[in-house]
């Protein structure tokens, strides 16, 4: 499996101290997505690890050696408004193609089966489940991630609300509610509470934090209007 | 008890702690996905591996034949429970009962982890590999029915128990009747049960089913794991490892490595809602990744996260009381799920010696317990919920009412004892402001069962109840604050799991050194020793009184070196170009003339003359503090005298025609003794009702108790609240300051987690009993309508 380095190996001692501010995980999410890189180089089997220069090499690697296997294609992706080729298999999804092949870590997952909105990304200006979604439906797509979101100055305001409400606790579904947030505010700049409650109904969260996410909403969205 | 042998414990104003919206420390990396779980890990070259799960619910593997599954390409390692690097490993993570090996052939429930592990390049082909394996299984009878399970011609489904008496396991109360097929007995008697029924004018009888419930991680369990050399550790591999538990010292021991050769550097942990059981799939990686020279990944998939975070129950209570509604004797017997081999003894005979009925003036208490061995699941440790059987004493207090014609908030302070043993007659004080506030918030107006109607036709109920705030916080804490530079920095270790304690401690550093909040840089290190939590909220007030010591230490040593620095300036450097020094404010003073407030340190007698702290001192300073607060009152009786309480309430409206239950209103009145975050405080409030919810309305296990197999392990079929099923919770608190740790604060832990309170609110309104989850349809059945 090609995975891409989001880790480096032994490097990360002594921890250095990092202070998470709406500044500073602003760059690391750009940082994120600058990393992700336009084109493939490597052509890697996930049955062996053997690596080629390139996908007809890679197919007669399959003809030969794995013949019962499915063989991966290249797909594109616009993803945080970047083009970026992927190989993937048929049957991977979206959430599988974020996490093990472009870093994008940010997309949780939860349920697996569609359930709860941890995995959610904007397609096309839709929130659309990723763990239910493969990824070779989404080429031509333009799809934007929690790190795309984050990147962007724009959405401070949002952000910003979620800290100080304390819209979470353990924070492991976060992203995906703020996600699913940034895209009910695209559609609707002032929602209503209950415009929040449907749109966020899709996404569970086990520490109950629900009414924080009304009220960051809320205060976000009036402060973007102003902002507007 | 209060804060009074700490420094600053009895302060009346407030600067910092208490305040709302302070934005966690790590928060913005929560909300914008920069926050890495264990489960998110890539590392270069990772491998996956994956266990065998069992599809029977009580089975053993007689043999494997791993030659086909070894001949698919990308399959890496195949282990089996006969290898001995199996056989050595031994799980030092939380667990109760006796120990079985860490992997055998044996699975005590459907989707248990069994007999092999299989290492590849990818999860598809783990997948792969684990349908080639050549198995011969021997099929035992299952059992999931408890009560069945208890009886005498029921097939024993556990070999003869390994007697080991785990941490609180059951059978230990001493005196109790021998193992009998599936049972083991937990009885506790304690005063004269017979007499006080004699004495009591009235005697009830009820029934309560607890319900199982699952522990619901967010993140599912799993680990990486990779060894690498480093040069800070010295010589030999360092074993990383991103999705263990909590300390990393579990696996520092079970893989016998140095700790400080054990890395574990994520900051965040998920949810755990106090189940800190290790599963397999956190412990595992480190021996693959050693044996195959890669990095390794495992991680279970949500369908094997169904693990118990409470396990079922049947209970009988007969409680004997007066006419003037004092509980004279209480008879509790009940049949509890033992789970299988290794369940945590919370949710079985722990909860028996966890107090159930100490808060009450009756000393007549006798607690029987049938534990049943089971096929249904395992709970590993704790849970949100335990101690569950607390609702068999509201119950008690809601029937006398109903019986007597009396409102239950009466009952239930006829049989609340005094603050100083159950023989104390006074009123305790937090319970009575408790109740005073929330009357005022229900607008509270008692009413008996069946008889209110509400202007849409549906019928309307209401409950309450009332709970001490148990303390766990037992251990003490190492703190460490330094001055560098200028700056106070806070050391501690990761990672978190979201009670935001790493700020209540920050901000209790800030209140006793005059600073912002924003100010207290926060070091997170996974080398350091300082936690801040540990046992539940509690343990962050606990360990928020070590580092108030600790503060009010850097504190005089900051003072005292203003001084040492103001007499002894030092002489102009090559660098002061001639320009002369000005002389300090605080020259000729001494420690104790000074103050800090606003950033600055000051003369008391005269605050204008302050100057910046980092000006005011150049040097470095640490202080630290090893200690622990005078232990809490729960801890010195659990319950038998009581400080800071916490109330309850709910109001429901039930449709007769449909089975469906509105929850109106959710109240709690609460005293934490002193608040100490206010947004994490509401938030955790807010949490702990919406699990009870879910517990009684929603979530249910179930089983094909045909074959033992679980129907409902992913979150389509098992269902737990969305923000269109919460109602708001209502809100009060109340500081008392009676409680043992920071300031007079003891958190609330487990106290509000309750399975009846809603269940009764819903008996109020039709006048009679639905076992939990109340869904539509058993509803309908209990009116006779279906």
């Amino acid at each position: 499996m090609n995975e891409v380095k989001t880790e480096k190996l032994g490097e990360a001692w002594p921890s250095v101290e990092v202070r998470y501010t709406h500044e500073t995980t602003q760059v690391m999410a750009a940082e994120v997505i600058e990393k992700i890189p336009p084109l493939l180089t490597e052509f890697r089997c996930a049955y062996c690890e053997r690596v080629f220069g390139s996908l007809s090499e890679l197919q007669a690697h399959y003809t030969s050696e794995h013949p019962d296997a499915v063989v991966p294609r290249i797909i594109t992706l616009h993803i945080n408004s970047r083009y970026c080729q992927v190989l993937v298999e048929p049957h991977w999804t979206l959430k599988r193609t974020l996490q093990y092949r472009l870093g994008l870590t940010g997309t949780k997952e939860m349920c697996d089966k569609g359930v709860c909105g941890s995995c959610t990304v904007i397609m096309d200006g839709r929130p659309i489940l990723s763990c239910t979604t493969l990824a070779v439906e989404c080429e031509g797509k333009d799809i934007q991630t929690i790190e795309g979101i984050a990147a962007e100055l724009k959405n401070k305001p949002l952000i910003d609300a979620y800290c100080k409400w304390d819209a979470m606790q353990c924070g492991y579904c976060t992203p995906g509610f703020l996600v699913t947030a940034k895209a009910l505010l695209d559609k609707f700049p002032e929602p209503t509470e209950e415009q929040i409650k449907e749109a966020l109904s899709g996404n569970i969260c086990s520490c109950g934090t629900y009414p924080r996410h009304i009220t960051a909403i809320m205060e976000a969205s009036e402060k973007m209007r102003q902002g507007a | 008890m209060a804060d009074l042998v700490g420094a600053n414990g009895q302060r009346e104003n407030f600067r910092i702690v208490g305040k709302p919206n302070t934005p966690g420390k790590l928060s913005y990396a929560l909300a914008t996905g920069i926050a890495k779980f264990g489960i998110d890990y890539v590392v270069p070259n990772m491998l996956h591996a994956k266990f065998l799960r069992s599809p029977y619910a009580n089975a053993k593997v007689v043999s494997v034949d791993v030659t086909k599954a070894k001949a698919i390409p990308g399959v890496v390692d195949i282990v089996t429970w006969e290898d001995e690097d199996i056989k050595n490993l031994n799980s030092f993570g939380e667990s109760f009962g006796p120990k079985r090996p860490w992997l055998d052939n044996y699975a005590e429930h459907e989707g248990a982890e069994v007999a092999v592990i299989v290492v590849a390049e990818n999860e598809d082909i783990c997948e792969e590999a684990l349908r080639q394996l050549d198995l011969d299984w021997e099929v035992r009878p299952h059992l999931i029915d408890i009560k069945e399970g208890r009886k005498q011609d029921a097939p024993v489904i556990r070999e003869p128990a390994n007697e080991i008496p785990g941490l609180g396991g059951p059978g230990m109360g001493g005196g109790n009747p021998p193992r009998k097929g599936n049972v083991t007995y937990s009885n506790l008697v304690a005063g004269d049960i017979e007499a006080g029924f004699h004495e009591a004018d009235h005697v009830i009888e009820y029934d309560l089913y607890l319900p199982p419930f699952a522990c619901r991680f967010p993140n599912p369990s799993g680990s990486v794991a990779w060894w690498s050399d480093d040069f800070y550790a010295g010589e030999g591999r360092s074993l990383h490892i991103e999705g263990a538990v909590r300390e990393r010292k579990a696996i520092s021991n079970m893989y016998r490595m140095p700790l400080e050769k054990t890395v574990q550097e994520g900051l965040f942990m998920g949810g755990k809602y106090c189940d800190w059981g290790l599963r397999k799939s956190q412990e595992i990686t480190p021996l693959l990744a050693k044996r195959t020279g890669r990095p390794v990944r495992c991680v279970n998939t949500r369908e094997e996260s169904f693990d118990f975070i409470m396990k079922e129950r049947y209970m009988h209570m007969k409680v004997g009381f007066k006419d003037s509604g004092l509980i004279t004797a209480v008879d509790d017997y009940s049949i509890a799920d033992g789970g299988v081999e290794g369940s945590s003894s919370f949710g079985t005979s722990g909860d028996q010696r966890y107090g159930p009925y100490n808060t009450l003036k009756c000393q007549n208490i006798r607690q029987r317990m049938e534990i049943v061995d089971s096929n249904r699941g395992k709970m590993y440790v704790s849970g949100q919920h335990c101690p569950f059987n607390w609702d068999s004493g509201t119950m008690a207090v809601y029937l006398i009412a109903e019986e007597l014609n009396r409102d239950p908030i009466d009952i239930a302070r006829i049989n609340l004892h005094g603050p100083t043993s159950q023989s104390d007659p006074t009123p305790v004080p937090s319970f009575e402001a408790c109740v005073e506030e929330g009357k005022k918030l229900m607008n509270w107006s008692w009413h008996k069962a069946g008889t209110k109607r509400l202007p849409d036709s549906r019928l309307h109920g209401m409950s309450f109840r009332y709970q001490m705030c148990p303390r766990h916080a037992f251990s003490g804490y190492e703190s460490k604050l330094e001055l560098r530079d200028g700056v106070v920095h806070m050391a501690t270790q990761g990672p978190i799991f979201g009670v935001f304690a790493v700020e209540c401690n920050a901000m209790v550093v800030a209140e006793e050194l005059g600073l912002e909040y924003d100010d207290i840089s926060i070091d997170f290190d996974y080398r350091e020793k300082f936690s801040p939590v540990g046992g539940g909220a509690d343990g962050t007030t606990a360990s928020a009184w070590v580092t108030k010591e600790c503060a009010n230490i850097l504190k005089q040593r900051i003072l005292e070196a203003v001084i040492e620095e103001a007499d002894n300036p030092a002489p102009p450097s090559m660098f002061s170009f001639g320009q002369p020094q000005v002389p300090s404010p605080f020259k000729g003073l001494k420690p104790e003339d000074l103050d800090m407030a606003d950033g600055k340190v000051f003369v008391k007698a005269e605050p204008s003359k302050g100057v910046p702290l980092a000006q005011a001192v150049k040097r470095n300073l640490f202080a630290t503090y090893s200690g622990m607060p005078p232990l809490a009152l729960w801890t010195q009786g659990m319950g038998r005298m009581l400080d800071t309480m916490n109330t309850a309430y709910c109001e429901v409206a039930v449709d007769t025609e449909t089975g469906e239950v509105e929850i109106l209103k959710l109240g709690v009145v609460a005293d934490p003794g002193k608040i100490m975050r206010l947004t994490s405080l509401e938030s955790q409030i807010d949490q702990v009702m919406y699990f009870s919810q879910g517990c009684q309305l929603l979530e249910d296990f179930c089983y094909d108790e045909r074959t033992g197999v679980k129907l409902n392990n992913n979150m389509i079929d098992y269902k737990i609240p969305t923000m269109l099923d919460v109602p708001d919770v209502d809100r009060h608190f109340l500081e008392s300051r009676a409680g043992n740790a920071a300031y007079g604060a003891s958190g609330i832990s487990h106290s509000l987690a309750n399975t009846h309170l809603i269940i009764i609110a819903i008996h109020n309104a039709i006048g009679v009993w639905v076992d939990p989850p109340a869904t539509p349809d058993k509803i309908l059945e209990a009116l006779g309508k279906v």
